[in-house]
């Protein structure tokens, strides 16, 4: 936000949500933008760490602030469970509850809900399940489910919908869900009860059928929500199916409207669905994997629990700006071997590992935004593939393939 | 900042002495090379493996007051098959201590550095004749007297703690055993006396090398058994090493009144490692000329969900009866607090977070509810031994009269908590054939035998080590389907 503000090509504000496209990428989909929500602008792209039970990972909010982070999640599901609805409406909101004065956004907690209970099923009406306490029949509706968010106060809601893994081969369940989505959509949208505060996104199902992505898209971008999610995603498909579902998607989407990619969070994955022209993604795989002792760094994951970093002394990662590794004032001069000397034993190694994947995947985002609109994000794109393979022959090969789709060549020697 | 940095016995001002004997409570400054000047009586924080638990150096630096920290040695020294020689002893560096670096310790803040853990876990195998044995969370292993000089020497703590011939007692409630040790036998205990004077006499042998530059202030250890046991040893402190010495380090405070019989000792600073299990003997130590405590009950009781809510002096309206020293952050009635955990504390959970976030953190088990209690309990230690000196300084002194008021006014234990606390690792406690669990299994998947790790990581949730237990993110409700409907989660199904 200390940057020279980049000047704007073109807008579109809903009740509460104004999108400012700033520079599109002359050669991918990348687009750089600001969207500014009810607790204050980000940029896009982003990445949205997971503080799933309104906490990320003992980081303190201010601790969090530092990472340069202003949105982050809340699990709707955790929330409604602890502490409450009744809580929460009486605490005034997740913001006040966990004092965060930046964004936050919430998923619907059908998700959760289909993964975790084992007895759940959906229909019409919304998930069935039953109370794992007692064995009593319930319901989970949209209703609920927004109710529920609209307690919350996040500054983004999704809607509920009728996930189904993508890789199911079951077509007819498949059309089934997508459309069920989109009858839940607009019961979600009349149960939404404060327009002017919380924005409510649609996300868009169909599996990895390009044909049903595309109607779902068209049925959805006409309900003109103020956001608009891809989801089904990050379920274990192939990465070529991936991409091609996000590319699909992007083409038939609105210019200027935000466009968020769920559960998605490898740096790889980030920069492609950059390219593709997405914008927003969240992922609970760089706070988890600081619980387990790796650092996500530009030259790839390392395991800092691994034994050859007993003697390291070295930071986390050099030349990185986080406070856990910057010098100089401010810098904790944390190392690696301290970080080592206390994974899994002491909590504090965790939450320093924490501090920096974050920082990482924050700035990740941010230099990629520099570079598209400095409109070098091919040239990004080859140096970030660079940094983490040393020989070209072992590029992802999905990764290779999906940026060729929008122009850029990995294997070619431009602009490096 | 450049202040003239204080030499040898310099370091310590005595600023308002005690009456008559000289032993008893008293006013100073303790002031070591680079580091910032600690106003005493007060406290330091006991770390874990280098770290204050669930505070990360930023929180250490930034939200606390905290002067120094006590370290033990054999945090650092567990051995693997691959890994031989302990990498603290490995960090080398000239302009900044490896104890301080290896440790990310804010440079503003002075290390003590023992051999063992406070409190200590005690050891099947016993001490030798050169060697104490130690804990690592790879086993018990020998350190002798050699090898932890060399490792004083390697890593430069400001204050180190030379060997003791200790022993430790088992008990886990300390309130029980007023001694740090559970050695009867008189014949062991002249022999723990006579092995610390001996490997004190090493300790100041010369190094080889003779280019110890720097050298860390010395705080001799007094032992935990009775005066007539050890005034030999204290004779030997008093004559040959009085001018080496930079401090004391005391076992069991209740050697101090026996101190004014050796008077150079008596305008070292002292600081205690004995037990305290309560604010009252928090008092009772500094009455007896304690200058830094090591406050072993706090980590705990931070664990455990309390946030001490006590303060020096203690209110004076007496008319609301006994007075808790903590409030249980577990109990429901936080729920929906919108208050600070105490009105008018300063630190950076009372002022920036209420009752109800840290009762839905614990609730949640989120580490972040232990971080902000550690935050808060430390700054009410902090700001009791304030309170503690602006008593003693106060013209009249008003301490005493605080202490008997305190007595009266809060209850006499620390209240427990009622949910469970962080995982404890293997180095914490030595468990005992038979003992229960510290905490119970939280969550298991409902109706089904398959891995709530493997279920939860499917769902794309925050799995952490505990949680690969089933521990940490809940998984599937814990109230019942009338609970959910009146809470608006879901409805039951008509």
């Amino acid at each position: 936000m200390f940057r020279r503000m980049a000047s704007t090509i073109a807008s579109a504000s809903s009740a509460a949500l104004t999108f400012d496209l700033v520079a599109r990428c002359s050669t991918t989909r990348a687009r750089a933008s600001v969207l500014t929500l009810p607790h204050g602008p980000v940029q896009l792209p982003i990445f949205m760490p997971v503080a799933t039970q309104a906490s990320l990972k003992g980081l303190t909010p201010e601790q969090l602030e530092g990472t340069g982070c202003r949105l982050c999640l809340n699990n709707t599901y955790h929330l409604g469970l602890k502490p409450g609805q009744e809580i929460l409406a009486l605490v005034g909101g997740a913001h006040k509850l966990q004092g965060w004065n930046h964004n936050l956004l919430t998923d619907s907690g059908g998700f959760q809900m289909v993964s975790l209970l084992t007895l759940a099923n959906i229909t019409e009406e919304g998930v069935r399940f039953l109370s794992p306490h007692d064995g009593t029949p319930m319901l989970l509706t949209p209703e609920h489910s927004i109710s529920l968010q609209n307690t919350i106060g996040s500054d983004i809601i999704m809607q509920l919908d009728d996930v189904l893994v993508t890789t199911s081969p079951d077509r007819k369940r498949m059309r089934e869900a997508m459309e069920r989505s989109i009858r839940w959509l607009d019961r979600c949208i009349a149960a939404h009860k404060n327009m002017d505060t919380q924005n409510l996104f649609c996300i868009i199902q169909g599996g990895l059928d390009t044909e049903m992505r595309k109607e779902c898209c068209r049925e959805m971008v006409a309900r003109n929500t103020p956001g608009i999610a891809i989801g089904g995603l990050s379920g274990g498909e192939a990465k070529d199916d991936f991409c091609r579902v996000v590319r699909t998607c992007t083409e038939l989407l609105p210019e200027l409207k935000p466009r968020y990619v769920m559960g998605i969070g490898y740096p790889e994955d980030l920069v492609v669905s950059v390219a593709l022209g997405a914008d927003m993604f969240d992922c609970v795989w760089p706070t988890r994997t600081a619980r387990f002792g790796s650092a996500i760094t530009k030259y790839g994951v390392i395991k800092i629990k691994s034994s050859e970093y007993a003697n390291d002394f070295g930071p986390i990662e050099e030349g990185c700006g986080c406070a856990c590794c910057k010098e100089g004032e401010g810098g904790l001069g944390i190392t690696r071997a301290f970080v080592h000397h206390n994974v899994a034993k002491e909590t504090v190694a965790a939450h320093l590992l924490t501090i920096h994947n974050v920082w990482y995947q924050l700035n990740l985002m941010k230099e990629a935004r520099d570079a598209i609109i400095a409109d070098e994000y091919p040239a990004f794109l080859r140096q970030f593939f660079a940094n983490i393979y040393p020989e070209k022959a072992n590029y992802p090969k999905w990764a290779i393939d999906a940026l060729r789709t929008v122009g850029v060549d990995l294997l070619s020697d431009n602009n490096i | 900042m450049v202040t003239p940095e204080p030499g040898g016995r310099d370091m310590f001002k005595i600023l308002k002495g005690a009456v008559g004997d000289g032993v008893g409570a008293r006013l100073g400054t303790l002031s070591l090379p680079r580091r910032r000047p600690v106003d005493t009586p007060n406290f330091i924080g006991v770390t874990a493996r280098g770290a204050v638990p669930h505070l990360t150096p930023d929180n250490v630096g930034k939200r606390s007051d905290l002067g120094g920290v006590y370290i033990a040695l054999e945090d650092f020294m567990e051995t693997t098959r691959t890994k031989t020689s302990p990498p603290l002893l490995e960090m080398k560096s000239e302009s900044v201590e490896p104890l301080h670096l290896f440790t990310a310790t804010p440079s503003h803040m002075f290390t003590v550095l023992g051999a063992r853990r406070h409190p200590a876990i005690n050891s099947p195998l016993g001490n030798a004749k050169d060697s104490i044995s130690i804990f690592t969370s790879t086993g018990f292993q020998k350190l002798t007297n050699q090898a932890y000089r060399q490792s004083v020497h390697a890593v430069r703590p400001d204050v180190v703690i030379p060997l003791a011939d200790m022993t430790y007692s088992q008990s886990k409630t300390f309130t029980e055993t007023k001694r740090r040790t559970n050695v009867t036998s008189s014949k062991r205990q002249l022999r723990m006396v006579e092995r610390t004077e001996d490997w004190l006499a090493e300790f100041f042998e010369v190094p080889e090398d003779g280019s110890k530059k720097d050298p860390p202030s010395v705080f001799a250890p007094l032992l935990p058994v009775s005066y007539p046991t050890q005034w030999e040893y204290f004779n030997q402190l008093e004559q040959d090493f009085a001018a080496k010495l930079s401090g004391l380090a005391v076992y069991d405070v209740d050697v101090l009144p026996d101190l004014s019989n050796h008077g150079p000792l008596v305008s070292l600073p002292r600081l205690s490692l004995d037990y305290t299990a309560t604010p009252q003997e928090i008092l009772r130590q500094v009455q007896l000329g304690v200058d830094i405590c090591t406050v072993s009950f706090l980590n705990s009781i931070s664990d455990a969900g309390i946030a001490l809510s006590f303060t020096f002096p203690p209110p004076s309206d007496s008319s609301t009866g006994i007075r808790p020293l903590g409030i249980n952050m577990w109990s429901p009635e936080h729920e929906a607090a919108v208050k600070p955990l105490v009105e008018g504390c300063e630190c950076y959970a009372c002022t920036n977070h209420h009752r109800a976030f840290l009762h839905h953190l614990l609730n949640a088990k989120e580490m972040l509810g232990w971080t902000l209690l550690q935050v808060h309990n430390y700054q009410v230690l902090g700001d009791f031994f304030a309170g503690i000196r602006a008593s003693l300084n106060a013209d009249p002194p008003t301490f005493e009269k605080g202490c008997d008021e305190f007595t009266r006014v809060y209850d006499s234990e620390l209240p427990t908590g009622t949910g469970t606390r962080p995982r404890a690792r293997g180095y914490h406690f030595k468990s005992r054939g038979g003992d229960d669990k510290i905490n119970r299994p939280a969550w298991e998947k409902y109706g089904s035998e398959s891995d709530p790790a493997l279920a939860g990581e499917m769902a794309g949730l925050a799995v952490t080590g505990a949680a690969a237990e089933g521990k940490e993110t809940p998984l599937v409700p814990d109230a019942d389907a009338a609970e959910l409907d009146r809470q608006g989660f879901a409805e039951i199904a008509k």
